[in-house]
């Protein structure tokens, strides 16, 4: 859920400065994963500093794929850029086992370790590791804290103006270039934090292992309504809650075989509500002028 | 339950005017049908008269004129050859002379080389002259002298066989031609006897005084609160070119995309003499339908397809012509063939009216504007329009590409019998070409009139100019 | 006597052509686009048949086989975005449709192929039609990503109806009869062939003509006469229908297929690779969605899996795939056909450079 909120974000803020669907999200993410625990294993640092380096290197790859790739091409529009993004997942899984060599060998360590249980009525006790609260800390840190610096700092108002329109916002005398680079960079660094969340529940790092979360977010996306920023945040926050909901439905009426079709239930659901509302949730309504 | 019933009246009454219209189209190019077949019989004809005249007229001629004839045909191919090379000579010397000049070294033998060359050349042509030569006096000691006699009654002979042949084939084709017709007429007199009863049997109570195409009544159209058409009422009349003016914003964009249902009225009603001669209430009609009825427009910036030619651009107006369906298309049967070529004839006709038949197989990208927005009123003209409704016209053209779109706006309109019914700026052409003028300013309407009463209308100058105020 | 000799012996001095029938009707039906492609599958079966007599390399018959499977769902995607400026990033998921039509009716229910294959277009028919009228609500990217959704919708319905998430299949059965593995590569390119014709014929018909009136603007198109909904249903069953016959033809080529690998089938990865396919290929050509498909997956299965080194390193060639990517998505947006129509008129100037460079350049 974490791990969704803050990948989410990181899509919104590129699809906002740069208009495009970034795919390659995912593998940048895991590739600053695989940073992490090369870190970790091979130099035998520690977990607090493996974290920002690895989103530093992500926020350096993310940042030259904005610089290098998207400015260059002689005929860049969304399409284009969205071919770019898909060719960066082959080269970023090409070139992860050469940097890295063998993919099995990288485990990675919780954050924190041991686990506590937390007894609920009913037959299931629901079992919460501390790691998972850290993730939790480290969500409600981060995500308010990029929403103030959006909403109150001044390179927060100018990712704003070149997200409502980049053309006019250049003239008024903002550097466009700076803003989407740095909103590259500070996707690319997100991606990174959730990355090595994501690893450290799961133990293990591949290069696909964000594939699911990054398809999650762009369906929270669309849920929410891209031209927000709150707006795709706030659905990836209630996607996981609903289907949560839904199974625990299903296990109060003893449907436990049941519950397996709750994430179809609710994106069914989603879908419902993207066909009655294309503009999102709480995205704003654009008139067409023919 | 009404508007149900109303649509299936409708697509029932779409497919059998299809079918009518078909027939008709069919009928039109009856008489050129079989042009090609006869076309291709008689240049068989003319290839064996040929073949055989031409042994004849062999033996008819001149040996010695022949045979200098032969000569000096062969020479002059020869000739053509020569040229190239004696170009590489002359090109390969200059270019060594160049750089002769530029290493300081002299050319003497530069020269001398380029002469040996041209002097072997010429030699070369010497040898082939006197070969030919050669050639020449051996034939004519073999062959004898001429006799034409021969020739001449042959061809007497085919000529009469020729026009023979002809009329036979015409007489035959005419025969099948006749049947056809028949056929044909057998066929749309069913169909219009089909659709004679379906309209008898839906009662329409709309009407239209005679000489009324269009007729709009109460029109008003909101925005949210925004009030972008209140209130307007005006008729076009039959054969009239109906100039709709006013200031930026004043909704003319907006009336227009009210009558091709592009947006859907607040209030009000319109009603048009369709091409069938029905009057119908446009209101009950999708956006994808106002075209069968007879109303073709064309757009301020042009919307033509880019990737195919113009002769296909017409044709995407006729996509509701076509009587085969999806499996007609995807097996390309010979019955969507047969359609096809009809309805491109068609769009040759229209398009050598517009004068573009030599762009016709033309890519739509980047041709000129003034051209495009002439497919564009093609275009309108393909779907048998009635009534043609044109955004800005004059936009992006300069003054005698306006001149001439004047020209062809008259042009149709007298040719096609179109009504046309047009918003536009360039207060030029309004004026030019309008028979009468509607001026509207904020929704409303300020008047309505002849070219002349409009200029003289005080309230037009007003919104145009801005109020007079006392100093 | 001159007159005998200038063809004015010629009757009502009218000429004739005289074009030569054969040559002319020879030239003619090479270029007509079916012969082409039905020219194209007799070749590949005959390459089929080689790699199975092991005169050329054995697992091309299956490299091929799964290539030209693939390159179904690309004519269909070209289709859908090359005609009617439409994007789906579902691909992946109507694949599934096939994979498990053939599953439930073949393996489960021992019915026949045919049944099978009706099976999965009906289903395809009416996710086709599904996608069709959101797209009529929502358009350009965020259609893009809603089709990316409804594919995960897909795959997760395949993982909750069947939770042991890996079909497989051990004999595939076509009129009653056992496909040997032999003959794959010749059913895949059948029903290539018959789609890359009804493709063809599509789009050079009024409906081809109807879709990129609509491409190109919506409004002018339905001033046309075109009816939105009608093209855009049509559009999205059509691709999809053909996806579905892909995910037919990979179950009946390869024989099992797995929900949870991340680059199977269904993953998101098979939906970018068909979408790169028909960027590369020029996303206007038949021709150009089957290179860029054989580009996508054929180049490694069929050339590079025969050089021992790039064998060993497979990562290599995943890598140079994306480089082709991005450089092709950056300089040469209308894929290898525009490519190729740049290298034709560069040659060809380079030509008349070198024969001016002899003869001098002509002044007369």
């Amino acid at each position: 859920m974490c791990v969704t909120a803050i990948v989410t974000l990181a899509i919104t803020l590129i699809f906002r400065t740069s208009f495009t669907t970034n795919f390659a999200q995912g593998v940048i993410s895991a590739f600053g994963a695989y940073v992490a625990s090369f870190v970790i294993t091979k130099w035998e640092f520690p977990v607090l500093i493996a974290i920002p380096v690895s989103m530093i290197v992500s926020m350096g790859v993310a940042i030259l794929v904005d610089v290098g790739l998207f400015r260059r091409g002689r005929y860049v529009n969304a399409l284009s850029k969205q071919i770019i993004t898909m060719g960066l997942i082959s080269i970023v899984t090409g070139l992860t086992p050469v940097i890295f060599g063998e993919v099995e060998q990288y485990m990675i360590n919780s954050i924190v370790k041991d686990n506590f249980t937390i007894d609920v009525p009913g037959d299931v006790d629901i079992s919460v590791t501390y790691n998972a609260l850290v993730c939790v800390a480290i969500t409600a840190v981060i995500i308010p804290l990029i929403f103030i610096l959006l909403r109150y700092s001044k390179w927060g108002l100018s990712v704003r103006a070149t997200a409502s329109n980049e053309y006019i916002a250049g003239m008024m005398g903002i550097n466009t270039h700076v803003v989407t680079a740095v909103s590259w960079g500070l996707a690319g660094a997100l991606g990174a934090l959730a990355a090595y969340m994501r690893a450290s529940e799961v133990k293990v790092v591949t290069t696909y292992f964000m594939t699911d979360y990054q398809v999650s977010a762009f369906l929270a996306g669309i849920l929410g309504g891209f031209s927000t920023f709150h707006g795709p945040v706030i659905c990836a926050l209630l996607i996981p809650l609903a289907e949560n909901l839904v199974m625990a439905i299903f296990n109060i009426l003893g449907l436990s075989e049941l519950t397996r079709w709750s994430k179809v239930i609710i994106y069914a659901i989603a879908l419902v509500i993207i066909f009655a509302k294309p503009q999102g949730i709480f995205g704003k309504k654009i008139e067409k002028k023919v | 339950m009404a508007r149900i019933l109303a649509n299936s009246y409708h697509s029932k009454l779409v497919k059998l005017r299809r079918a009518l219209d078909f027939h008709k189209e069919e009928l039109k190019a009856l008489d050129t049908k079989y042009d090609e077949i006869v076309e291709r019989k008689l240049n068989a004809f003319l290839k064996n008269a040929n073949r055989r005249l031409s042994k004849l007229a062999f033996e008819a001629c001149d040996k010695n004129e022949y045979a200098r004839f032969v000569l000096e045909e062969k020479l002059q191919r020869y000739d053509v050859k020569a040229y190239m090379s004696h170009r590489a000579v002359n090109h390969g010397a200059a270019k060594r002379i160049f750089k002769a000049i530029r290493d300081g070294a002299s050319f003497d033998d530069i020269l001398t080389d380029r002469a040996e060359k041209m002097q072997r050349i010429a030699e070369k042509r010497a040898a082939y002259v006197r070969s030919l030569e050669k050639d020449r006096d051996s034939f004519i000691s073999k062959t004898g002298s001429s006799d034409s006699k021969a020739y001449d009654a042959e061809r007497a002979a085919l000529e009469a066989a020729y026009l023979e042949e002809e009329k036979a084939l015409k007489e035959l084709y005419q025969a099948k031609i006749d049947k056809e017709r028949a056929d044909i007429e057998a066929k749309i007199a069913k169909l219009e006897d089909e659709i004679s009863k379906i309209k008898a049997s839906s009662s329409t109570d709309h009407s239209l005084p005679d000489d009324v195409l269009l007729s709009v009544k109460g029109l008003k159209m909101y925005f949210g609160g925004l009030k972008a058409v209140d209130d307007l009422t005006f008729d076009v009349k039959k054969g009239e070119i109906f100039g709709l003016i006013g200031p930026n914003g004043a909704g003319k964009t907006t009336v227009f995309n009210c009558i091709t249902r592009f947006y859907d009225a607040t209030g009000g009603d319109m009603y048009f003499e369709n091409k069938y001669g029905e009057v119908v209430d446009l209101r009950s009609f999708k956006v994808h339908d106002i075209i069968l009825q007879g109303i073709g427009r064309t757009f301020q910036n042009i919307e033509l397809v880019k990737e195919i030619s113009v002769i296909e651009n017409l044709l995407v107006a006729s996509t509701r012509s076509y009587k085969t369906g999806f499996i007609g298309h995807v097996f390309a049967l010979p019955s969507l063939k047969k359609e096809e070529k009809l309805l491109r004839a068609k769009a040759m006709k229209i398009l050598k009216f517009m004068g573009l038949e030599s762009y016709a197989s033309w890519y739509a990208m980047g041709l000129p504007y003034g051209i495009l927005k002439k497919v564009e009123i093609a275009r309108a003209l393909m779907a048998d329009a009635k009534l043609i409704i044109m955004d800005e016209p004059a936009a992006g053209l300069n003054d005698s590409e306006t001149a001439e779109l004047t020209e062809t706006i008259r042009k149709i309109r007298d040719k096609f019998g179109v009504t046309i019914l047009l918003v536009e700026h360039d207060m030029g052409l309004v004026m030019n070409v309008c028979d009468t003028v509607c001026a509207i300013s904020f929704g409303q309407m300020l008047a309505i009139g002849t070219t002349e009463e409009i200029q003289q209308n005080k309230a037009v100058q007003e919104a145009y100019l801005g109020v007079k105020e006392d100093d | 006597m001159n007159r005998y000799l200038q063809k004015n012996y010629a009757l009502f001095n009218r000429e004739v052509k005289t074009d030569d029938k054969f040559t002319e009707g020879i030239r003619k039906l090479v270029r007509t686009p079916s012969l082409q492609y039905l020219l194209f599958g007799v070749l590949m079966c005959v390459v089929g048949f080689l790699a199975t007599q092991k005169i050329l390399p054995y697992s091309w018959q299956s490299a091929f086989a799964s290539t030209f499977a693939y390159a179904i769902a690309s004519i269909g995607f070209c289709l859908l975005m090359g005609y009617s400026g439409l994007a789906s990033l579902g691909t992946g998921g109507f694949i599934g449709i096939g994979t498990y039509a053939v599953h439930y009716v073949m393996v489960e229910a021992k019915l026949p192929f045919f049944v099978a294959l009706l099976a999965a277009i009906g289903v395809s028919v009416l996710i086709g039609l599904i996608v069709g009228f959101i797209s009529l609500r929502i358009e350009g990217i965020y259609l893009v990503i809603l089709t990316l959704a409804l594919s995960e919708i897909l795959k997760t319905l395949y993982a909750a109806i069947e939770p042991k998430l890996t079909l497989s299949m051990k004999d595939a059965l076509i009129f009653g009869q056992r496909l040997p593995t032999t003959m794959s590569l010749t059913l895949v390119m059948v029903f290539l062939v018959i789609v890359m014709i009804i493709t063809s014929n599509l789009i050079n018909s009024p409906t081809g003509r109807a879709m990129l009136a609509m491409k190109n603007s919506t409004a002018a198109a339905q001033a046309m006469g075109i009816s939105l909904i009608k093209y855009r249903l049509m559009s999205f069953v059509i691709c999809t229908a053909y996806a579905s016959i892909t995910g037919v033809m990979l179950m009946m080529v390869m024989r099992s297929a797995d929900a949870t690998d991340p680059t199977g089938y269904y993953a998101l990865i098979t939906s970018l690779n068909i979408l790169a396919a028909v960027i590369i290929g020029g996303y206007k050509s038949i021709w150009g969605a089957v290179f860029g498909t054989f580009i996508m997956y054929g180049i490694k299965l069929v050339i590079f899996n025969q050089i021992p080194f790039l064998a060993n390193n497979s990562l290599i060639i995943t890598l140079a795939s994306g480089v082709l990517v991005i450089i092709i998505a950056m300089y040469y947006p209308g894929g290898l056909a525009q490519l190729l129509l740049e290298a034709k008129t560069k040659i060809s100037a380079i030509i008349k450079k070198m024969k001016e460079d002899k003869y001098g350049k002509d002044l007369g």
